[in-house]
């Protein structure tokens, strides 16, 4: 005769349950405070908005055996530094104005989004834009109306989404920042366009 | 931190962590159809998908190269262990979470609307339980 | 007392009455979700199909919506289902139950409708408030999201009310928890953020938590009832199976959604520990198989609801291949590197999401249609049983073939795009005009159409089936 025996008890498992989703649960409590703090703006992982004030490179870090962002001398977006608060404001626009234009659901960001258009993650350091001179000119202008503007041989078109002047700057900017982020070495083996020395 | 997976070892990273998993499966069925149905001449066929499985993990180990480091080469031996074991491990739970919900002999409750009050049939207990 | 195999609401008692609503709703939803599918998968093709008009964000972004909230509606429904039955009185608070369900789906119109007609604004505040947040998943603008919160919380009221005036059970414990869970987390994406390390840490609490955590405990709970309902499986020991795939999927779950968190600026820590509960993730598998083998041994179980059981025997399988294969072949970061953000992901996702949510929900159509036609005879020998047969098949098959293509579209993406190319847009589109990928995209489409004939006919089976049965359902046999 097999007996009650307690740890198949109905009892002894939703006492379980409880104690390991409760565990779980404060374990990631715990873990997200720690990732809030090294993810909050202006760390080394993710670097303050006026990081757009430099250049960003990106290069293999020897020690991490990885491809992190450096930022580099000062190289002004759109030839006008901005201060801290400033930046913010230019970066958050650009943001914002990604998610009112509904970016996500065609492109990935930091690899999260669709797969209908090409990860924006590296967009500011894409060798698309040919060179340094005259790339925030030609992403303002590819923002603000890229229908006409065919680059592959797809014949898949961004469609034209009514930005601003203003927001394409923005844009720009927030792609600009983005690119700034420690993202563990993703997206491997990204070679980005000639920037100078 | 992690050392990539190879371009020419794509396809066996895929392959033998479907493997794994498909193994994993296997092994629990047959261990577990074994047992209940009281065919032993089917537990060395669990034990051979055990060891595709063991085989797998080691691939994929090799190639995702997880022989590296500490922490993953943890992983790896957990992840063989744990297999072995979770088959044998839930059984004597099936044993006796149905033993016990016997002996208590309640029914308890089910959907009236559907029952109608019918009576449980007699309990089948699996034949080789008591040696497992 | 009408006649058997009538649809009649008489037949139901008051929480299963605004149950059906619920279902109705979300086979409709299940259907939006298919066409707008279909019109995405196609732009991938023809890529000046409705563009302009239709463009594949808008489709893409209603496909998926619509999918978050059919199987939300299906999993509302079928706990307002067992409601009654489990605690033995009637729902506590219905009339504010039903009011809710009428607002709740008028919002989801009002939105839809203004994903299609607005579709985006400036960039502004209130476009976040009043048009679209922007948030793959989780796009419904702010006003929704307040109201979406709103209605989870009646319908907690009413599952928790019910069950603490009439009786609690394992099954009732274990769903009224997992509702504090479902809304609490949904308010974690509530909010705007400049920082995008920030925003997706927490929009990943929203979509890994629901879908990976608390919509698998919900599924657990009804697949508990359903087991009881459909094969008379015992009450005790299903309960204490709920409790011990609880553990192991919280357990496994939770901190599983490190594996989000390799990419996106958290830590390096996180690619361990995603990386660890990655390896434990097919655990509760393991354990599912040996169970269900354990209990297909120990009784002879006669189901009084075949189509029901089809369904649920598809959702183990899915659930087994779409989660547990396929998300074990591509979640380790040493190679998620090369997947993240491919077709990987969608061939993942459209299995994963099938197998182990559409098929429960369409279990519970079933169930709900057999007692709504009162209790007619759903095992062998059904009047028109090709109907959900061929469905079944054609909604499996459509799946896996749909899949099979995005993976092969994905595989080919991850070599020329992610490890050769290094993801520069060149390399994206090298990848997306390579054979392997157009012909990827071409079958998906081809066994998309598949699946939709197979909605079609499921659609049509719930409508007719029983309908000229005079035989009353069998009663199931009570076991382990």
């Amino acid at each position: 005769m097999i007996t009650d025996i307690w740890w198949a008890s109905g009892t002894f498992w939703r006492k379980t349950a409880i104690w390991v989703t409760a565990g779980s649960f404060v374990v990631l409590v715990f873990l997200t405070l720690d990732s809030m703090s090294q993810i909050t703006a202006g760390t080394k992982r993710v670097p303050a908005y006026s990081a757009i004030n430099h250049r960003i490179e990106y290069r293999f870090d020897e020690k991490r055996h990885v491809q992190a962002p450096v930022i580099g001398a000062e190289e002004p977006l759109f030839g006008r530094k901005l201060t801290e608060q400033e930046a913010e404001a230019l970066v958050g626009k650009g943001k914002l104005t990604m998610q009112a234009k509904n970016c996500m659901s065609c492109h990935t960001l930091l690899g999260n989004g669709a797969y209908y258009a090409p990860d924006l993650t590296k967009a500011w350091l894409d060798p698309f834009w040919g060179s340094r001179e005259v790339r925030e000119e030609l992403m303002v202008e590819f923002i603000k109306d890229p229908s006409d503007k065919v680059h592959n041989s797809l014949g898949r078109r961004m469609p034209k989404l009514g930005v601003t002047d203003e927001e394409a700057h923005a844009i720009v900017a927030f792609l600009k920042w983005m690119s700034s982020i420690d993202t563990n070495g993703f997206p491997y083996n990204f070679k980005p366009l000639d920037q100078g020395n | 931190m992690i050392e990539p997976v190879k371009m020419a070892d794509f396809f066996a990273t895929f392959f033998s962590a479907a493997a794994v998993i498909l193994f994993g499966a296997l092994y629990a069925l047959l261990f577990a159809y074994s047992r209940i149905r009281n065919v032993p001449r089917l537990m060395p066929l669990a034990y051979a998908a055990y060891a595709v499985l063991f085989a797998s993990v080691i691939l994929l180990a090799t190639v995702a190269n997880l022989f590296g480091s500490l922490f993953w080469m943890s992983v790896v031996m957990l992840m063989l262990a744990g297999y072995l074991a979770a088959p044998h491990a839930v059984w004597h739970l099936c044993v006796h979470t149905h033993a016990a919900a016997h002996n208590d002999g309640s029914d308890g409750h089910q959907p009236s609307t559907l029952l109608d009050g019918s009576a449980a049939e007699t309990f089948q207990r699996p034949c080789k339980e008591k040696t497992s | 007392m009408t006649a058997l195999g009538t649809i009649d609401s008489t037949n139901l008692n008051g929480g299963q009455k605004l149950a059906v609503k619920y279902f109705s709703v979300a086979a409709i939803l299940f259907g939006a979700q298919i066409a707008f599918g279909l019109l995405a998968g196609l732009q991938y093709l023809i890529p000046d199909f409705l563009y302009g008009v239709l463009d594949f964000s808008i489709n893409r972004m209603v496909h998926i919506n619509a999918m978050v909230v059919w199987m939300l509606f299906g999993f509302i429904g079928s706990v307002y289902w067992l409601l009654e039955d489990e605690s033995g009185i009637p729902v506590v608070g219905l009339k504010l139950g039903n009011l809710v369900f009428w607002i709740f789906t008028l919002a989801v119109a009002v939105v839809v409708a203004v994903y299609l007609l607005v579709q985006v604004g400036p960039g502004e505040q209130s476009t976040i408030w009043l048009i679209t947040e922007g948030r793959e998943y989780i796009e419904a603008p702010r006003w929704a999201d307040i109201g979406i919160v709103v209605c989870l919380l009646v319908f907690f009221f009413n599952a928790a009310a019910t069950f603490s005036k009439g009786k609690w059970t394992g099954i009732g414990g274990v769903l009224v928890l997992d509702l504090i869970a479902l809304f609490g987390i949904y308010m974690a994406g509530m909010f705007y953020t400049t920082n995008i390390s920030v925003d997706q840490y927490w929009w990943w609490w929203v979509i890994h938590l629901w879908v990976e955590a608390t919509w698998e405990v919900l599924v657990g709970g009804l697949m508990a009832y359903g087991l009881m309902t459909v094969l008379g499986a015992r009450r005790k020991i299903v309960e204490t199976w709920l409790y011990i795939e609880v553990a192991l999927m919280f357990g496994s779950g939770i901190l599983g959604l490190g594996h989000h968190y390799f990419w996106i600026g958290t830590p390096e820590y996180w690619l361990t520990i995603g990386g660890f509960f990655s390896a434990l993730e097919p655990v509760p598998l393991v354990a599912m198989v040996v169970h269900a083998v354990f209990d297909s041994g120990v009784k002879h179980m006669r189901s009084i609801n075949h189509p029901a059981m089809g369904w649920l025997i598809a959702h183990a399988f899915g659930n087994f291949f779409g989660a547990g294969v396929w998300g074990f072949m591509h979640t380790l970061p040493q190679i998620n590197l090369f997947t993240h953000g491919t077709q990987w992901s969608a061939s993942h996702g459209h299995l994963a999401f099938f197998g182990a949510y559409a098929t429960i929900n369409i279990a519970f159509f079933y169930i709900a249609l057999q007692k709504w036609r009162g209790n007619v005879w759903m095992s062998g020998g059904l009047i028109g049983g090709w109907k959900w047969k061929w469905s079944m098949v054609l909604l499996n098959l459509g799946m896996v073939g749909m899949t099979m293509g995005l993976l092969v579209a994905g595989y080919e993406q991850s070599q020329i795009e992610r490890a050769i190319e290094g993801s520069s847009w060149a390399g994206y589109f090298a990848a997306q005009s390579h054979p392997w990928f157009q012909q990827g995209m071409f079958w998906r489409m081809i066994f998309g159409g598949m699946f939709a004939a197979g909605y079609a006919l499921l659609i049509l089976d719930l409508v007719t089936i029983g309908r000229r049965e005079t035989r009353p359902a069998l009663r199931p046999s009570a076991g382990g």
